[in-house]
């Protein structure tokens, strides 16, 4: 954001305003507390912001909501830090799957701790104490049981089908939103705009699509694309290259000292550049109440369009 | 902070917790610290039709109460005794809690294409995208 007015330095910024599912706050009556723990982003391969829950049954992300020239009054106390952090549950298989396709590179079936080292993340290791973790390992690798214990192979063809359903879910939940918001006057603007529902059902499935590319590399949202047998979109813009894509690099982003800055970005961040008919499909899609969805996660996509 | 410091422990509130109201102010206020706001803010709120408005520092903004999303609650987390050293963990405690908070807009009226309106309904779309897929 150019127009951001640069901030005084923010040093006395020592509390955030977060909201946080409730089983973050149950989690602590147990025996030990939540934790934010960095661990690397599979989109972009970089240093996120996660959060364990205690004893790290559950994984959670962590997205920063910003809008410019923000502040907080709480209680009788000024936050100049207008943020809003939402800790929501998220599925570790995300996190677990770049591992995974990097040990199935040499193609052999392993016992999946020896998977999770990583010198610049070493909490990766505890993804694999997350309940669901070991539970859904299947939907992406292949299970072999030698005796008592079990080995792991990743699985493209598997993954693939499981990003399939992630992607159906989502489609079903923005249709749901839609729904609940899309009546009245708005709706008719809505089919006056967009009359064909094939082109209609595309839109939600492109748009389910870069949602879920937030979680994976880039390589496997191309294939995720091909396996929904969406043509990829060819537009000048797609020859450019992708802005937010981290160089390969094996340094970590640094987080500054005010450690909530590691995952605004990537919260404002825009989908990915292929992205862009389905953005103005959304644009479309927009006056039926959807706005929302869009902006929230672009808010970049007007300028983008000119 | 140093990388080496990789996590942040989140400590529960002392003793009972702190319930404070929370306001999201349309402007930048470069200030952190204790503020009357009670007094000169909060004392100057009508609450009329389900429209609130307030005068600050002379404009009028139009406000809106808003709710956490359902299974979700508003934490404010303080950072307490920042470490000496890299090595250290650091920890953030929950100060207060909130259940909704009141947004405030200069001049236009609170309506659903407001962001943080938007951003409550994010939850329910993380839901979709991490809930347990069948087999």
């Amino acid at each position: 954001m150019a127009t951001r007015k640069k901030r005084t330095p923010n040093a006395q910024n020592d509390s955030w305003v977060v909201v946080a599912a409730d089983s973050v706050i149950d989690s602590q009556k147990k025996n030990s507390d939540p934790a934010f723990v960095k661990l690397r982003n599979p989109s972009t391969d970089a240093a996120s912001l996660y959060m364990f829950g205690s004893g790290d049954d559950q994984l959670y992300e962590v997205k920063a909501f910003e809008e410019d020239f923000h502040s907080w009054f709480l209680g009788q106390t000024v936050q100049q830090d207008g943020k809003l952090l939402f800790v929501t549950p998220m599925d570790p298989l995300y996190l677990i799957l770049p591992y995974l396709i990097k040990s199935g590179k040499e193609g052999k079936f392993q016992p999946v701790d020896q998977v999770f080292i990583d010198e610049e993340f070493p909490a990766c290791s505890r993804l694999l104490n997350c309940t669901r973790s070991l539970a859904s390992l299947h939907h992406v690798a292949e299970e072999k049981e030698v005796g008592s214990l079990k080995f792991h192979r990743y699985s493209r063809d598997r993954t693939l089908n499981w990003l399939k359903k992630k992607v159906e879910r989502t489609v079903i939940a923005l249709k749901k939103r839609n729904i609940s918001v899309g009546e009245g006057v708005k709706s008719t603007t809505y089919v006056r705009v967009k009359p064909e529902s094939d082109h209609h059902e595309e839109d939600y499935l492109r748009y389910a699509h870069g949602l879920i590319s937030e979680y994976i590399s880039e390589d496997l949202s191309k294939a995720l694309l091909q396996h929904l047998q969406l043509p990829e979109l060819t537009s000048p813009k797609d020859t450019e290259p992708p802005l937010k894509k981290r160089k390969l690099s094996d340094k970590p982003v640094e987080a500054g000292e005010d450690y909530t800055k590691f995952n605004s970005a990537d919260f404002a961040r825009k989908p990915p550049k292929k992205m862009s008919a389905a953005q103005k499909s959304l644009a479309k899609v927009d006056k039926t109440g959807m706005k929302p969805m869009s902006s929230f996660f672009s808010p970049k996509v007007k300028a983008e369009k000119n | 902070m140093s990388c080496n410091s990789n996590v942040i422990r989140v400590l529960p509130p002392v003793g009972q917790e702190q319930r404070v109201p929370v306001h999201l102010m349309p402007c930048e206020i470069e200030h952190n610290g204790s503020a009357q706001v009670s007094e000169y803010f909060t004392a100057t709120m009508k609450d009329r039709k389900h429209e609130k408005t307030v005068s600050f520092r002379g404009r009028g903004l139009k406000g809106q109460e808003l709710s956490c999303p359902q299974g979700y609650t508003g934490l404010v987390l303080k950072e307490v005794n920042k470490p000496g050293s890299d090595q250290e963990d650091r920890t953030v405690r929950i100060s207060s809690v909130f259940n909704k908070l009141t947004y405030w807009n200069l001049e236009t009226p609170p309506n659903s294409d407001d962001t943080i309106v938007m951003a409550m309904d994010w939850p329910e779309l993380a839901e979709a995208i991490h809930g347990p897929v069948d087999d």
